[in-house]
């Protein structure tokens, strides 16, 4: 009877000490950084496919249960994943923890004055697509390192070592993809929507304009037009959309000036071979230098 | 009427006073407009452009506090306003994960009648709504206790309610043709309903949701004389009634810009309900009978290019849809029916901001008595607005 019950007290103590912490994340970008810092000390899913559009994601019951059992939820924030809290109230989980990674992010185009529906989908506290941005995706490493940490204080120089590790070979990459984009630098593109502002900021792309005429409105023949103009005045060679978004827009400006849609992944296992965070940049940084 | 005017106007004026601050409610206008014209030869729409006076719901929604929201829906019908929801709920912090909504609110019984009818991919409300919710769906007003339920590899949950009632009676009538002000006693008796459902993730692009619902009640009290005497003392009766229903949703979403829906509900009606017999000692005989009925649809809806949608939908119920319901009593819903089948192209240029839908519905009606009935064919054109940040509506 003895032996039975120190066994149980071991295994009790053990499953604490070696528990696993539930992370749920809203995109895949941020669960693929979960698991580089936490590796087999955190037990990590997502609510957001790759190939799906984080804008808009349907409120499934399904999603409630991934989150009924986590210990935290990280988000992107910025008003990217506005079905969330419905999400969590469904799950009941009232000892879930959410997780802003926008905090220490420097926002962009944060909008000035009033806004209404007239101007798009407007996010009010600036753009979310921050994440296409490597040296963002380090400070987005360096909060979910502090939050696991706390979670898991036992843990916290297994967290910190792999944070460490992580940008160390991210530190590495964004040199090499710097060299690989210099040639392009300044060249002017179009995009499908407002999204890519971070990542061209950060390799010095310069976005001539977007497909859509306003953020989240369905492109227009008049602004197809527009961009028509645009494309033959200042020469744009290429234009860069998620792979979510339908190409018919884009090839007809494709047909009518031979400019080339690259259609690429803003999320890991967005497509095959896209199964980390540095796959995807590599991927997009790829398809720009192939193609610019 | 002059409640809820003063209601909205406060709604208004609170936030005009909050307007600077971050703990506003949700608000929200949906508005409706629907223009028609049929194939009914005694109708005045008869084989005109019929334009329906617009109507509007009102959403205040929002938090009351870490554990609490709240949410009304003032709605504007008709040429009036009445309060088609108003309820709390308490969303966590309670034993058992248990969720509770008290209020009035529309009943979870079934996927579609919890859902408004602007976010319905088809225009008119399903048959068997009709005959045994009434027109505006089971709307009640009482307290649904909510429990997830512990299967780990899929979602299910189970809801018990308990009702006030009167969202099934006050829909149908209360007279027949003996019937005086001293047959129908009032009543009042709560009703329960239940909901167990299932959700299902068939894989990363295909979801089934299955559900079973019950209602149990009394749904009249009356007076009732069983001799056939003029000069006997009545008996009083309550007449019960009991629903079961069924119902699934099975959506398959490859992509953001196509998605494929087929869904249905099935209900199972037995209630009591008053009868003449034969002619007693001077009068008939009043009895209770017990009756047993039912209704169901079916649709598919296929959403393309991510603004258009095309769908069918084939309805059947017992009872004549249109016709006053005597529901509580001499009721000859169990021997006529109708059928209905309907098709919808819908037209949503920007998100659920703005809609047009045009839809056509034919109904035929098959009567016991060998009344001909002609088949009616409703054309309607919809335009549906959302202005405001509307919550997501589940799947």
């Amino acid at each position: 009877m003895k032996k039975i019950i120190i066994s149980a007290i071991i295994f009790l103590f053990s499953t604490i000490t070696f528990a696993n912490i539930k992370v749920v994340t809203t995109t895949t970008v941020i669960y693929d950084l979960v698991k580089e810092i936490g590796k087999e000390k955190v037990k990590v899913d997502y609510l957001c496919r790759g190939d799906q559009d984080p804008h808009f994601l349907e409120i499934l019951p399904s999603y409630m249960l991934k989150l009924r059992n986590a210990d935290v939820v990280f988000k992107i924030g910025l008003g990217l994943e506005l079905w969330l809290q419905q999400l969590i109230d469904g799950s009941r989980n009232d000892k879930l923890k959410l997780i802003d990674l926008s905090t220490d992010i420097e926002k962009k185009e944060v909008p000035t004055g009033k806004i209404d529906a007239s101007q798009g989908d407007i996010h009010p506290y600036g753009n979310p697509h921050y994440w296409l941005d490597p040296e963002n995706a380090k400070k987005m490493a360096k909060q979910i390192t502090e939050v696991l940490s706390d979670l898991s204080p036992d843990n916290s120089a297994y967290f910190q070592k792999n944070f460490t590790d992580f940008i160390t070979k991210l530190d590495s990459k964004i040199n090499e993809w710097k060299t690989k984009l210099n040639p392009v630098k300044g060249k002017p593109i179009l995009t499908f929507h407002k999204s890519w502002v971070y990542f061209a900021d950060r390799f010095g792309l310069k976005i001539a304009g977007q497909v859509e005429p306003k953020p989240g409105i369905p492109p227009t023949p008049s602004h197809n037009a527009e961009l028509i103009s645009e494309i033959k005045r200042s020469n744009i060679k290429l234009i860069l959309m998620e792979n979510y978004y339908s190409d018919n827009a884009p090839n007809q400006l494709s047909k009518a000036t031979g400019v080339k849609v690259v259609k690429v992944a803003n999320a890991v296992y967005g497509q095959s071979g896209i199964s980390s965070y540095i796959q995807m940049i590599d991927s997009i940084v790829n398809s720009l230098s192939n193609n610019l | 009427m002059k409640q809820i005017l003063v209601l909205l106007t406060a709604c208004f004026l609170a936030v005009n006073i909050y307007s600077q601050s971050n703990v506003n409610p949700d608000i929200s206008l949906i508005g409706t407009f629907n223009t028609f014209t049929n194939n009914v030869k005694e109708t005045p729409e008869y084989g005109k452009l019929n334009f329906e006076t617009p109507s509007m719901e009102l959403y205040v929604d929002g938090y009351l506090n870490p554990y609490s929201r709240a949410t009304a829906n003032i709605a504007f019908e008709e040429g009036e306003f009445h309060l088609e929801e108003m309820y709390a709920q308490i969303l966590r912090g309670l034993p058992l994960d248990m969720q509770i909504k008290a209020g009035k609110y529309l009943v979870g019984f079934g996927k579609i009648n919890t859902i408004h009818p602007h976010a319905w991919q088809f225009i008119q409300r399903p048959l068997f709504h009709q005959v045994f919710f009434g027109d505006e769906g089971f709307n009640d007003i009482g307290a649904t206790f909510s429990f997830i339920l512990p299967t780990e590899t899929f979602y299910s949950n189970l809801d018990l309610g308990i009702l006030k009632g009167d969202g099934l009676r006050s829909t149908h009538s209360h007279e027949h043709e003996s019937e005086t002000e001293s047959d129908h006693i009032n009543l009042n008796s709560p009703i329960f309903i239940s909901r167990l459902s299932a959700f299902f993730d068939l894989d990363d692009y295909t979801n089934l949701e299955i559900g079973l619902n019950s209602s149990y009640g009394a749904h009249s009290k009356m007076n009732f004389n069983t001799l056939g005497d003029s000069s006997a003392e009545p008996t009083v009766k309550t007449l019960n009634y009991l629903y079961g229903g069924i119902d699934f949703k099975l959506k398959y979403k490859p992509n953001s810009y196509t998605a494929l829906t087929i869904q249905g509900e099935g209900l199972m009606n037995s209630r009591d309900v008053f009868r003449q017999g034969d002619i007693g000692v001077n009068i008939p005989i009043e009895k209770s009978e017990k009756i047993n009925t039912f209704g169901a649809f079916i649709l598919v809806d296929y959403f393309f290019s991510k603004q258009f949608s095309i769908g069918a939908k084939y309805d059947f119920t017992f009872g004549i849809v249109g016709d006053e319901r005597e529901f509580n009593t001499s009721s000859n819903d169990d021997k006529n029916k109708t059928h209905g089948i309907s098709g919808w192209l819908g037209y949503y240029p920007i998100e659920e901001t703005l809609a047009l839908r045009l839809g056509v519905q034919n109904l035929s009606f098959k009567c016991d008595d060998r009344t001909q009935r002609d088949s009616e064919t409703t054309v309607t054109l919809q335009m549906l607005f959302s202005l405001g940040p509307h919550k997501a509506h589940p799947f």
